[in-house]
């Protein structure tokens, strides 16, 4: 019994200790934005498109391959890493376009499963052809100069890398809050979701702002995994936890809700990164009992409308 | 005595002759097809029968398959009779997990009951990877064998085929049973079936244990014909395969499924067997799949018979 209090004890006393409790939940909030890159990508096209991208986590992790590769090349100069940035999200938008174009535009009208199976070959396809490209080993990606080291704020000292990714989460946030409520653009995409069917019959061009969409939400998969590059090991298997958190998100923050996707991948990343503390290899299964007690609560999610 | 109940007939003394003509390693991969067949057609009352696309079947064959094995290694059950008994408690064990997943799954419908199965999957995969103890972990649990004279593989495929027809056809009196009628009508038009009075949400819960159950018999039976269980059986990417063998079969026809289980297994035996790039194939005949043939092998042979 003493033995078990003791590993309790172990394990949790970091909740007393401040400064690892400030640092750990910095690193939630940080790892939170990578997710909210991902999920908010994801929730928009499935508030638009009705299709649920299985792909989004492969695609997620083409664009830390591509972080890796111009990175590497470029020695770790800030000058490469925003070069990758802008690339990474670059090229995913484009292939974004295509596979829009190209494959998903057949099967809107089709039922759920030939749409999920479409995603899941994707997944399969881009998963095989990474390793074709870029090998079956894990890569660590240098980190910028400029963002490597530590800041000070508060009396603690964190990794500046940290506080860069979740000034970059607030921006895209609030970049996509104007985007969704302050251009032409955004107010079709908002009407898409409500109404797919009318706004088409009232004269807009769905097919042209589906596959705008579906760009700009690979993009935003692109754009996180250049981000995470450097503080993960780029391998064939990034995509696998990356699509799984970002599910349980959309779950929690509700289907087709950037903002409920913003809420939930902070809670997803905070409680992941307390979690890695409190049960050591179980945290996922923490993220899951926050699922259980919003589907139970509000089926529909905490920022979803109800069907 | 009309076609098809000729072609029944003519299945079922192929299926009983097959051991005669086939080496041990074919008889394996038929062992691996009649669990996957039983599998497929019980992922298919869900689809199918009851429009409940699952994304997480693959947690119950994977609980069966490792209920099976524990039940052999850490019970230590050595005689046929015992092993007998092993069947059964898969499936009770599958249930039970299906109980509990499909509590919390039947609350949504469409696209995110598939989202929410999926994710209880990868719960059910973190713990077969972290609880080493029990699981093996990432090794799996390995050297799995049928007791006694099952192991001979030509006893072993008459003791799956013993499980799997009466299986195949519990469920298919259950499609045409009232419930299965209730089912159907559910698919259609939920709101309608709720008005008459039916407990929507309760008729698929059972539908959904009564389908898991019988995928953790297939993931049982399948775990003592391949002798290893590994955590990958409940990985993401195995839940798919039983939708792409109901698509590849055909969903709209009952045997569809079973159909595609067998052309899937010997497709991946053959190409997996000169490449390491299994998984690309399976994208692409995936994508073919759904663009080309959404009907599957069944609409391809019915078109041809037209």
């Amino acid at each position: 019994m003493s033995e078990l209090f003791d590993l309790f004890s172990q394990h949790l006393a970091w909740m007393t200790n401040p400064v690892v409790l400030a640092r750990q939940t910095l690193a939630g909030i940080s790892n939170g934005m990578l997710l909210f890159l991902i999920s908010a990508g994801l929730t928009l096209i499935f508030g638009v498109l009705r299709v649920l991208n299985f792909a989004h986590g492969a695609l997620f992790m083409i664009g830390a391959f591509i972080a890796w590769t111009i990175g590497t090349w470029a020695g770790g100069s800030s000058i490469g890493f925003f070069a990758a940035l802008a690339v990474a999200a670059l090229v995913l938008a484009i292939l974004g376009s295509i596979i829009e174009i190209t494959l998903l535009r057949r099967i809107y009208r089709a039922p759920h499963e030939f749409q999920l199976l479409l995603t899941f070959a994707l997944v399969f396809i881009a998963g095989d052809v990474v390793k074709l490209i870029w090998g079956r080993e894990d890569q660590s990606t240098p980190m910028p100069e400029l963002l490597s080291g530590s800041t000070e704020a508060m009396g603690l000292v964190f990794p500046t890398y940290r506080l860069f990714l979740i000034a970059v989460g607030l921006l895209v946030a609030a970049g996509l809050w104007w985007l969704l409520h302050r251009t032409r653009w955004g107010i079709l995409i908002r009407a898409a979701t409500n109404d797919r069917d009318m706004l088409g019959a009232l004269g807009t061009d769905t097919r042209r702002l589906f596959t705008t969409v579906f760009a700009l939400g690979v993009a935003l998969a692109g754009l996180g995994g250049a981000l995470a590059a450097p503080i993960v090991s780029v391998g064939p298997g990034l995509h696998v936890q990356v699509i799984i958190d970002a599910f349980v998100v959309v779950v929690i923050g509700g289907m087709g809700s950037v903002l409920g996707a913003l809420v939930a991948s902070l809670l997803v990343g905070i409680v992941n990164a307390w979690g890695v503390l409190a049960l050591p290899g179980w945290s996922v299964v923490l993220t899951f009992a926050c699922m259980a007690v919003v589907l139970i609560v509000r089926p529909w999610g905490l920022f979803g409308s109800q069907e | 005595m009309n076609r098809a109940r000729i072609g029944l007939l003519l299945l079922l003394a192929a299926l009983l002759l097959l051991p005669l003509g086939l080496s041990d390693f074919w008889l394996f991969i038929a062992i691996e097809v009649l669990a996957f067949a039983l599998y497929a057609i019980s992922f298919n009352l869900l689809m199918g029968y009851g429009g409940m696309l699952s994304f997480g079947h693959a947690a119950f064959f994977g609980v069966g398959a490792y209920t099976g094995a524990l039940l052999a290694k850490k019970a230590g059950v050595t005689s046929i009779w015992a092993f007998v008994l092993v069947m059964p408690g898969a499936m009770a064990v599958a249930a039970l997990i299906a109980v509990v997943i499909g509590f919390f799954s039947v609350r949504r419908s469409g696209i995110y009951f598939a989202m929410l199965t999926f994710a209880f999957q990868m719960l059910l995969y973190t713990v077969a990877l972290k609880a080493i103890g029990l699981t093996g972990g990432d090794d799996g649990m390995t050297g799995l064998r049928p007791p006694g004279l099952l192991a001979a593989p030509s006893n072993y495929y008459y003791f799956a085929l013993a499980w799997v027809l009466p299986s195949v056809y519990a469920l298919y009196r259950l499609v045409n049973s009232p419930f299965g009628l209730t089912l159907r009508a559910l698919r259609n038009n939920p709101l309608r079936v709720q008005y008459v009075g039916v407990n929507v949400r309760s008729h698929q819960l059972i539908t959904f244990v009564v389908a898991g159950a019988f995928a953790g018999l297939a993931g049982a039976l399948f775990a003592f014909s391949s002798g290893n269980v590994f955590p990958g059986w409940l990985n993401w990417t195995a839940s798919a395969t039983p939708i792409v063998m109901a698509v590849l079969g055909g969903v709209q026809s009952f045997l569809g499924p079973a159909l595609g289980a067998a052309v899937y297994v010997v497709l991946e035996v053959t190409i997996s067997g000169s490449t390491e790039y299994w998984p690309l194939f399976m994208g692409l005949i995936i994508m073919v799949l759904v663009l080309v043939m959404p009907r599957g092998l069944v609409g391809l042979l019915e078109r041809g018979r037209r």
